[in-house]
């Protein structure tokens, strides 16, 4: 088990640093000198000079990318052209709205791939089977900028139950917090829930056909005792592993709905700096972004571990 | 009496997912024949013109009068061939990456399958969009952007299904005899992974489409005045909300080609993979 841990940290630092590694040389090719940039066309060469070596720019790479690292590892991400602010403040700023829309919006994700996976696989071909099948298809297929447009038209403009736009912190009004981000965490939802729906399904179904549930239905348990407390436990772990990495991708990709919904949170950050081409601004989120994921999928996977024996006594070798 | 009904379900949705997917391509080719209107051609007079209110223009027209019917044809040239050139890309390096670090396993194939591995860390569309700020916006830029974001699921895939394949007899046999590791490669291995391969690639040419669209829809793919379905959309936000109409179409097209190529591969992926292991 300690193994395990210690193989996974191993490997999460690996590729934290080939990470680290494709984000520093991947923005450092961008044609065009970052201090020119920052200085606008209208500086002299001499002062476009003194702030190149100002920023280590004339120094060799390996050396940059030596400094950046050290310096990300103490959380300091350097300063953004663009805001003229600390991209670690700017980055704590957008967080909260970013990791309040990717949780609710997995929230109501697993609630709807549950209900509906449960159902489909002890179902099996039935109407509600074939019709939550169709409906995960679906879910996928639908770009989610345009759900969210016709979210806005319909449930913003014509029913006017939710704001079209803007975020509201949870200090200000708790209610009108809920309100701003529940159409965003909808449309979200909208795109995650047709994976973990499949794979509720099919873990359930695995689950349904071991030789366990016949002893339970023996046994002369209620149906519902069996499918939920036997059934479901045995299927949880493959849908919590499918959980832990769809919030981890949706920390970093929440640009398109933070866009449609103009929400200040950490995906409009990134486009705004891609926009403007301000790299150290990118470089940090990409860094920090990608950084996160890794964690809560390290995270997840070590919960896992505790919670599935059968990895436990893998690994033991038994 | 259940397999039938599920293979039935089976089939008819793999058959929607064909019909989708020619009817895109019908639209594509005949955008080459037949436009009803020059995509770009601005007609102040006519804007915003609602769908079926003017014979001339069966979609309507935008906000610079310009005809939708021919902008979702002519964009669904670019969706097609970004969609499909870029997996076509990733997938050939991909598969050429995988390939190699499983014949040279020690130190060539562990560091490509590391810079894979961090290449696969980077959440949704966070790496394309990081590309498109090197490589410029356009269709060029979104072509190389999205064909590497593809290249680590066809290495991984193929780089795991060598190795399982290499230890069985008729590759050893075929090495026994004298054949070289290209001879291998293309006799024997691709055979073998072909049925995966084909369907991978249809479920990423869905998912590049998606890619493709969401770029266009931030404004980082395909530039004005060319036509994208997601430009069309982004176009759209500024008037959708007197005018909903104009979401309509370039919604509707984008979810019939994700569709379509996603339901293929889900099709082919049963039909190839899973009934034959049956069998």
């Amino acid at each position: 088990m300690l193994n395990y841990i210690l193989n996974r940290i191993k490997s999460s630092i690996v590729v934290l640093f080939v990470v680290s590694i494709i984000t520093f040389v991947v923005l450092m090719i961008i044609p065009g000198d970052p201090a020119q940039l920052i200085l606008g066309t209208e500086a002299t060469p001499d002062v476009v000079q003194e702030l190149h070596s100002a920023m280590g720019l004339d120094k060799p790479l390996y050396v940059q990318y030596g400094n950046w690292l050290i310096s990300f590892l103490k959380l300091d991400m350097g300063t953004s052209y663009l805001y003229g602010e600390s991209v670690t403040t700017l980055i704590l700023n957008c967080l909260p709205v970013t990791l309040s829309i990717a949780l609710y919006s997995m929230i109501i994700a697993t609630i709807i791939s549950f209900i509906f996976g449960i159902i489909s696989a002890i179902k099996k071909n039935s109407f509600i089977d074939y019709f939550s099948r169709s409906i995960m298809q679906l879910g996928t297929a639908i770009p989610s900028f345009w759900i969210g447009m016709v979210f806005v038209v319909f449930f913003g403009l014509k029913l006017k139950w939710f704001p079209i736009s803007g975020y509201v912190p949870a200090s200000e009004s708790f209610l009108g917090f809920i309100k701003s981000i529940t159409m965003p965490s909808v449309v979200l939802a909208i795109g995650e829930f047709g994976l973990l729906l499949r794979i509720v399904r099919s873990s359930m179904q695995e689950s349904i056909s071991q030789d366990y549930m016949d002893m339970a239905k023996v046994k002369g348990l209620s149906m519902r005792k069996i499918y939920l407390k036997y059934a479901l436990r045995g299927a949880m772990v493959a849908p919590l592993t499918i959980i832990g990495m769809q919030f981890a991708k949706l920390v970093g990709g929440t640009t398109v709905v933070e866009t449609v919904f103009a929400l200040p949170g950490l995906g409009r950050l990134v486009l705004t700096a891609v926009e403007h081409r301000d790299i150290v601004l990118l470089q940090g989120l990409v860094m920090f972004i990608t950084a996160s994921v890794i964690l809560i999928t390290f995270i997840v996977d070590i919960l896992i571990m505790f919670m599935n024996p059968r990895i436990k006594t893998f690994e033991r070798g038994e | 009496m259940a397999k039938k009904k599920d293979l039935f379900y089976k089939n008819f949705s793999m058959l929607i997912g064909l019909i989708l997917v020619s009817c895109i391509l019908l639209i594509c080719i005949l955008s080459y024949i037949y436009l009803p209107h020059e995509p770009n051609e601005m007609n102040i007079s006519d804007r915003f013109i609602k769908p079926s209110e003017n014979s001339e223009y069966i979609l309507g027209t935008d906000n610079f009068g310009r005809d939708i019917l021919s902008r979702i044809m002519i964009g669904s040239r670019t969706v097609l061939m970004v969609g499909i050139g870029s997996v076509s890309i990733g997938a050939f390096i991909g598969i050429a990456l995988g390939a190699l670090s499983a014949q040279f396993k020690r130190v060539i194939g562990s560091v490509i399958m590391r810079v894979i591995d961090g290449l696969m860390a980077f959440p949704g569309i966070l790496l394309a969009m990081m590309l498109v700020t090197v490589v410029g916006r356009g269709v060029q830029g979104s072509i190389i952007a999205i064909s590497i974001f593809m290249i680590p699921t066809f290495a991984r895939m193929v780089n795991s299904m060598m190795l399982d394949t290499e230890s069985l007899l008729y590759i050893k046999a075929a090495k026994s005899y004298g054949s070289t590791n290209m001879q291998i490669f293309f006799k024997h291995f691709i055979p073998a992974m072909l049925p995966k391969l084909i369907t991978q690639f249809s479920s990423a040419v869905g998912s590049a489409v998606m890619i493709e669209t969401s770029l266009s829809f931030l404004g980082l793919g395909i530039q004005p005045p060319n036509a994208s379905w997601g430009l069309m959309l982004s176009e759209a936000r500024q008037f959708f909300l007197q005018y909903p109409y104009l979401a309509v179409a370039p919604g509707i097209a984008i979810i019939m080609t994700v569709l379509g190529f996603n339901l293929i591969g889900d099709g082919l992926n049963d039909l190839l993979i899973k009934r034959r292991s049956q069998a």
